[in-house]
């Protein structure tokens, strides 16, 4: 379970500037969950992920992962991330780029698991290939394979198909919800949290989708997907997923914070 | 590939330009015996005796570089390895090799003579300009890795001795090589120059010798031959850097 009691965050600019990019932020995770972060850019929802890895400190409030700070679980190799720009070592293979989680965790190589994670992520016959040789979104699949190589607990996905076309991206968002219904299906709890501004990529691959304000960033609202799992191209075409995602677009305006936003029936929102 | 082949095409036409203008200078003597055409100094590796001393000679000053070369390196990635994972070294650190470099090598060589003696003497000129060289790139090599993937060692939880190994060390190669490819010449110089002080072999000595017994067409054969060697290093040190860069990043 992750909590975020009263997380605020500030950057200093200059000597007498402080920049706040958090707001008193609560929330509360449960194992196992697949939560989006929706928000304009600048909304602090990487920084939210920073937080989780426990790579930035909150500059008030606290961030428990099981109870315990980030930092533990980083420190038991628990953590898996993928981010925007792919991040692979640009002088290594794609079998090699899978190797590092183990090597970084210093235990011996696990291969059978490597040729298990290249088959999940569909990329048999490009095991020699050095990232620079793979298109975008091939590199992306290796980075989420990567991220999943030793199992983690919680999975950070910082848009990890932002800067992919249209098309590339929802095709990989049905591959993504397939990796990680199998990979949930080996491992008891795979928390993940994604952050996005892509709406329809929220909608289909979360369970519950946080909205974020933006500057300094705050839960605007908090929603529960509706659908079964698998959510497939069908829910997609649901009068309900359109009415999601038509809210979730109005939440993002600028000026329906002020507003206030008939609630549309059929939706559970929480809080 | 095709911008390569313009440039070593310009770089040919350079080279045959200046080959052209030192034949011309040396047939026509227009300065004298002191510049002999380009001919006249080709006849002098032809000669049986006189192309085993410049072997032999070459041979020596090669390896004194060689030597400087393979010295500086391990001593300037060491070093700038030590600065880059003790923090607090890293000023220090840097100064001292600020004032290594700064110090003349020729004030320095009486020294070694006295120290390390006049055979060790070309090699250890040879390793200084190089050491500093190799210190300055590879410490910023191996600050040259994106913050991204150091985000990805520290959220894969590895220790800083992982992330030397598989993010900064591969990341500082090129450096490295490039760092090798501008100090090679330095360290054919340096040998040169450490041969002057009384080292018992080697083309520096050669150059002393023909300069004062006005051997010029003799002299100018070593130059040229330093030249060349020198020249070819450099060169096979940018493929390694070029291959290595393609490589690595």
């Amino acid at each position: 379970m992750i909590k975020l009691s009263g997380v605020s965050k500030e950057y200093r600019m200059n000597r007498r500037e402080t920049v706040r990019a958090l707001n008193r932020i609560d929330l509360t995770i449960e194992a196992g969950e697949f939560v989006a972060l929706l928000g304009p850019s600048g909304c602090g929802k990487s920084t939210i992920l920073h937080l989780l890895a426990g790579l930035e400190e909150p500059s008030t409030g606290s961030v428990k992962i099981h109870d315990r700070a980030p930092a533990t679980l980083r420190a038991a190799h628990q953590l898996g991330v993928a981010f925007q720009d792919h991040a692979l070592l640009p002088w290594r293979s794609v079998q090699s780029n899978l190797e590092l989680p183990f090597q970084a965790a210093g235990i011996p190589i696990d291969h059978e698991r490597i040729g298990h994670l290249i088959v999940l992520v569909g990329l048999q016959g490009f095991e020699t290939a050095r990232p620079r040789q793979l298109s975008g979104g091939m590199k992306q699949r290796v980075a989420i394979a990567r991220a999943l190589a030793l199992n983690p607990q919680l999975l950070l996905l910082d848009e990890p198909f932002g800067a992919l076309d249209a098309v590339t991206r929802r095709h990989l968002n049905h591959e993504l919800q397939r990796i990680w219904l199998e990979q949930r299906s080996t491992t008891q709890q795979l928390t993940t949290v994604l952050v996005t501004h892509s709406v329809e990529e929220a909608a289909f691959l979360a369970d519950r989708i946080i909205v974020l304000s933006g500057r300094p960033g705050r839960i605007a609202r908090d929603f529960r997907v509706p659908f079964p799992r698998p959510h497939t191209v069908e829910h997609t075409r649901l009068e309900a997923f359109h009415r999601l995602c038509d809210e979730l677009t109005l939440c993002l305006e600028p000026s329906s914070l002020s507003l206030n936003i008939p609630k549309i029936n059929g939706l559970v929102e929480e809080s | 590939m095709r911008l390569l082949r313009r440039v070593d095409l310009y770089g040919l036409f350079g080279l045959l330009l200046l080959l052209i203008v030192w034949q011309t200078i040396g047939s026509l003597k227009l300065a004298g015996p002191s510049i002999p055409s380009l001919a006249d100094v080709w006849v002098v590796y032809r000669e049986p005796w006189k192309l085993a001393l410049l072997s032999r000679a070459a041979a020596s000053t090669l390896l004194s570089a060689l030597i400087g070369l393979s010295a500086g390196c391990v001593l300037g990635t060491a070093v700038a390895v030590l600065a880059h994972l003790v923090a607090p070294l890293r000023r220090g650190l840097d100064q001292l090799s600020v004032i290594v470099n700064a110090v003349p090598a020729v004030a320095l060589a009486p020294i070694l003579i006295v120290t390390v003696g006049r055979d060790w003497t070309p090699a250890m000129l040879a390793a200084i300009p190089v050491f500093f060289v190799i210190y300055i790139t590879v410490s910023s090599g191996l600050r040259s890795a994106s913050p991204r993937l150091m985000d990805v060692f520290r959220i894969l939880g590895a220790s800083r001795l992982t992330r030397l190994l598989f993010l900064e060390a591969p990341a500082a190669l090129p450096a490295l090589l490039g760092g090798m490819r501008i100090s090679v010449t330095a360290a054919v110089v340096g040998a040169i120059v450490g041969e002057w002080f009384g080292a018992s072999t080697g083309l520096g000595i050669v150059i002393l010798n023909t300069m004062l017994n006005f051997q010029t067409q003799l002299m100018w054969a070593a130059v040229l031959l330093a030249a060349s060697a020198s020249l070819t290093a450099y060169g096979i040190l940018g493929a390694c850097e070029n291959y290595v860069r393609r490589r690595f990043s």
